[in-house]
């Protein structure tokens, strides 16, 4: 496959040549520049994260639920309309191997809601794990530096595209690169198609590109093909010709160059693509219908289950659902989002050991942030800590990773109407995953650019 | 002033890709005619094309039977972006209605979602030539964003369950409809102090108004939820839930007491007379019609005409669409430019062409759809945003672009990948050469001229492309179109399909500069 050996070494060169084009060329921008890639590029098994991404910022408190007596209580007495009752948890409390322990030193409980049951088998197989209050930080926050304005925050807490966008990227809206893509950027030249390294099955997404590496996005049913190039364009060849020809030119005026990149990127891998699917083996874990997450994972496992065709190592994927701005409705939309998650991941992760694979493939969940805990009519505000699950064979699971925030209004573990001020940090999320994938410790430091501002031994976290 | 008499017909249909739904050669010869002021002030003048809620009751969708679907929306919709012939108000409707964005999908909660839709965008288009405040007000007492954004039915805080009004509206009132998040200077830039921005408003703040916006909810009007005529009527205020304290706001203090009538209209007043809505607004608008990157020069400018419109009235919107439509960097000639203007959304492009060739459904059926699905369609649908942060944000910057190098934004790119970039051109394929259900295309303009491939391509050229399609990518369409056969209507047909295709494909008409 000359094509895509070139591809991967057009990335190289274009990341390594970054360093003398770079418009505004900060010291970080250097860093990431700089990068060696030789540790992370030359590995040669396979492994792949998947960032499930729920858009709207999921309810923590309706998600992982407060069980043990006390807190559970404490749950119920701040929102008495919306929460579930304590009986309705008792299939899905969850027993770990440790119990977790909150800030004050109490061992605490947690269970699933119940909408999540399908997921419970696999955290007690001990193939899922538990986050706990993690969200976006730059360094390690207590209550009083946050409310002294102490140390630096994250920029525009509490607004959607920001907090997703810092998520994604540790940057506000505007970022162009994100955690996700420069980890690509490590991974493409060991990829025998770089085009293959970050691929997005959802929308547009800053977290899967890079410095060099670009997100590719496919549908659910695989790569498009212009109808126009599949068969002659209304009886004409030449018209064929002028389609393609069109569509790829290169252009000096910088949008015209950049709609013309991305259709012969277009072109270039769904010749690729769409032939390795074709040839792919079937796929006969059940995934449930009438499911978008289902229909976005079943392509991660449908290209995963072809990875040695096109040459990957090493992938980034991202997928997503949303709806979980529930303001209003919490009650009645929030479970059958939770069955939705649940049921795409649980499918997800069979489809894994069906392929023999699954203990090479993590998947993850990230939200714009957490919730309040108090209500308002029948919803919930926007927060800042919340819950997330690791999900696949390699994880360390049926444990819990981080510290139980208090449950309260305005206690020592929020910063009012129960907006949990996060103890873990996303960049310690994205280097537990980034070194289960290869990533050298100094790598991490740069493309992460607050893990710094924790002690080396906390920097990951052990889920994997 | 640009005189009437040297307006070429490219430079007219250049004006009415940024001005109208679109080109067409009756609207090229208006512009000539009238010049842009006065095409501008003929449209200005023109009576409101009907309603789409009127048109949803004509076809009968307000029996009972439909309480509970959205048909008729896509339809009412449609046939007024591809037909109506106040064209400038349809255009900055579409803009108004991506700024102060509702999506029909979560108008739930009362059944008649496609009359709630419409009655939204009926409002939105009454006040599109109207005074921003006005259209703040109207919008915050709508039924659509009351539903939308879940202050409908939102109640004081509560101190046995513990509850607090909602958040919702109050925060994207701020951060997306007003004000923004950080404080900018009058062209549209960040003011810094000691090299950081500044936020315009505080959790604080969100909570103050949340607060005000309690008590909204639906206007039965002694009537009941079995017609849709309440989806219509603003909402109405249930003084036992709103909260009656004093709210703080952006540094002022709404007095106790005040009905929740008028406490929104203070607080909208307090908003309103923050400096950074004209220009947060103002460098939108801009966006959306005419270019992604304006200067400083050019925001300050239109946000000068926000703030006063000559006769001391804050947020004329004719004057502002008036002025940032005849600026002299929306007139003059982008040729040299490497970055002006924009990608064209999808949405527009389809429009461009069912307005150049007067396309129209001859049931009156208007069949088209939800054109949502990238991978088929266009990717984009109006008032379909999936969120209230719009289909695309004014900020978005293609990662690893030469614009991000460059440290340019191009909005409508956040719609642009693999998928939606060849769905789009698949479908308007189809569309050229079939329509889309009945809605068709006449071609008898193209039909005369369709064995020339050059007279063919240079009258596309002009209507559709504003003239912008540069040589090499005519040579590209005129090489393959004189290689296809000619001589009958089948041929001219493939011929005209084939030519429409290969433009709209083309990277010159996708993006309007």
């Amino acid at each position: 496959m000359n094509r895509s050996m070139n591809a991967s070494r057009r990335a190289f060169l274009k990341r390594a040549s970054a360093l003398s084009v770079a418009g505004v060329a900060t010291p970080w921008a250097l860093n990431l520049a700089a990068m060696a890639e030789a540790s992370a590029a030359t590995a040669t098994d396979y492994k792949a994260i998947v960032c499930v991404f729920l858009y709207g910022g999921n309810d923590y408190a309706n998600t992982l639920v407060p069980y043990d007596a006390a807190n559970y209580n404490a749950y119920f007495n701040l929102r008495p309309k919306l929460a579930y009752g304590r009986d309705a948890l008792a299939p899905t409390a969850l027993l770990p191997v440790t119990a977790p322990v909150d800030s004050s030193g109490i061992a605490r409980q947690y269970a699933l809601a119940p909408e999540l049951a399908p997921l419970l088998p696999f955290f007690n197989a001990g193939k899922m794990g538990v986050v706990l209050n993690v969200g976006t930080l730059i360094q390690p926050t207590t209550k009083q530096q946050y409310l002294s304005n102490a140390v630096p925050l994250p920029p525009k807490l509490f607004s959607h595209n920001d907090q997703q966008s810092v998520w994604q990227s540790s940057a506000p809206e505007g970022a162009t690169s994100g955690w996700g893509g420069r980890m690509g950027d490590l991974f493409e030249s060991g990829n025998g198609n770089a085009t293959f390294t970050c691929v997005n099955v959802s929308g547009n997404a800053v977290y899967l590109s890079g410095r060099s590496a670009v997100q590719y996005q496919v549908t659910p049913n695989g790569s498009v093909a212009f109808a126009g190039l599949q068969k002659p364009l209304f009886g004409s060849t030449a018209a064929s010709a002028a389609l393609q020809a069109l569509v790829t030119q290169q252009r000096t005026h910088l949008m015209e160059q950049e709609y013309t990149r991305v259709a012969k990127r277009a072109i270039d891998a769904n010749t690729v693509l769409s032939g390795a699917l074709a040839g792919g083996p079937a796929i006969n874990t059940p995934f449930p219908a009438g499911n978008s997450l289902a229909d976005q994972l079943k392509m991660v496992a449908r290209m995963i289950s072809v990875g040695s065709t096109l040459g990957a190592r090493r992938q980034v994927f991202f997928v997503s659902l949303g709806g979980f701005d529930n303001h209003d409705g919490l009650s009645t939309v929030h479970p059958g989002l939770l069955a939705t998650v649940a049921n795409a991941m649980s499918s997800f992760y069979a489809a894994t050991q069906e392929l023999g694979v699954a203990d090479k493939v993590t998947a993850f969940t990230a939200s714009d942030f957490g919730r309040t805990l108090t209500v308002n009519t029948d919803g919930s505000d926007h927060g800042w800590g919340s819950m997330h699950f690791v999900l696949g064979g390699a994880v360390q699971g049926q444990r819990f990773y981080g510290t139980a925030p208090i449950v309260a209004n305005n206690g020592p573990d929020d910063v009012g109407q129960g907006r949990l001020l996060p103890t873990t940090s996303v960049d310690q999320y994205a280097a537990t995953l980034g070194r289960w994938l290869g990533i050298s410790d100094s790598n991490l430091l740069t493309l992460l650019p607050n893990l710094a501002n924790y002690n080396a031994s906390a920097r990951t976290l052990g889920f994997l | 002033m640009i005189s009437s008499a040297a307006i070429s017909d490219n430079d007219a249909a250049r004006f009415l890709a940024q001005a109208s739904m679109g080109a067409s050669r009756a609207l090229i010869a208006e512009v000539k005619s009238l010049g842009y002021a006065g095409w501008l002030d003929a449209q200005f003048a023109m009576p409101s094309s009907g309603t789409r809620w009127d048109w949803l009751v004509a076809k009968g969708f307000n029996a009972l039977t439909y309480k509970n679907s959205e048909q008729g929306f896509d339809a009412a919709v449609w046939r007024k972006l591809i037909a109506a012939p106040d064209t400038l108000r349809q255009r900055v409707t579409l803009a108004l209605s991506e700024i102060l964005v509702v999506s029909i999908d979560s108008l739930t909660g009362s059944g008649w979602k496609a009359f709630s839709a419409a009655a939204y965008l009926d409002l939105l288009e009454a006040s599109a030539f109207g005074n921003y405040r006005t259209l703040l007000g109207q919008v915050s007492t709508s039924v659509a964003m009351g539903q939308y954004l879940t202050f409908r039915g939102n109640q004081k805080a509560n101190a046995v369950t513990g509850s607090h009004p909602d958040e919702n509206y109050a925060r994207e009132l701020m951060q997306l409809f007003t004000i923004g998040l950080v404080q900018l200077n009058q062209d549209g830039t960040p003011k810094l102090v000691n090299g950081k921005q500044v936020y315009t408003y505080t959790q604080d703040d969100v909570s103050g108004l949340a607060r005000v916006m309690t008590g909204w909810d639906f206007d039965l009007a002694g009537g009941d939820k079995n017609t849709p005529d309440f989806v219509r009527r603003p909402m109405t205020q249930y003084p036992s839930r709103h909260e009656t304290g004093t709210a703080s706001l952006l540094g002022r203090t709404l007095s106790a007491g005040m009905s929740g009538a008028d406490e929104l209209s203070a607080a909208l007043d307090v908003i309103f007379a923050q400096p950074n809505v004209a220009p947060f607004i103002s460098r939108q608008l801009i966006q959306h019609l005419v270019t992604s990157n304006p200067s400083p020069d050019y925001v300050s400018r239109i946000a000068a005409v926000f703030n006063n419109d000559g006769n001391n009235v804050k947020g004329n919107l004719r004057a502002v669409i008036r002025a940032l439509l005849l600026d002299p960097e929306a007139r003059q000639s982008s040729a040299a430019s490497a970055s002006f203007g924009k990608l064209r959304e999808p949405m527009l492009r389809f429009l461009a062409w069912a307005r150049a060739y007067n396309a129209a459904s001859a049931s009156d059926a208007w069949a088209i759809g939800n054109t949502s699905d990238p991978a088929t369609r266009l990717g984009q649908s109006p008032l379909r945003s999936p969120s209230v942060f719009n289909f695309f944000r004014p900020g978005y910057v293609p990662p690893n672009s030469a614009l991000a190098t460059a440290g340019l934004v191009a909005p409508e790119f956040q719609l642009s990948n693999e998928s939606s970039t060849v769905g789009y051109v698949n479908y308007m394929q189809r569309a050229v050469y079939s329509g889309i259900g009945d809605v068709k295309a006449d071609y008898s303009t193209l039909a005369p001229l369709a064995d020339n491939g050059a007279t063919l391509l240079a009258e596309i050229n002009t209507v559709l492309a504003a003239g912008q399609l540069d040589a090499e990518t005519q040579a590209l369409v005129l090489g393959a179109l004189n290689a296809m056969p000619k001589g009958t209507d089948n041929a001219r047909r493939n011929r005209i399909a084939a030519a429409l295709t290969l433009v709209m494909a083309a990277p010159n008409f996708v993006v309007l500069k």
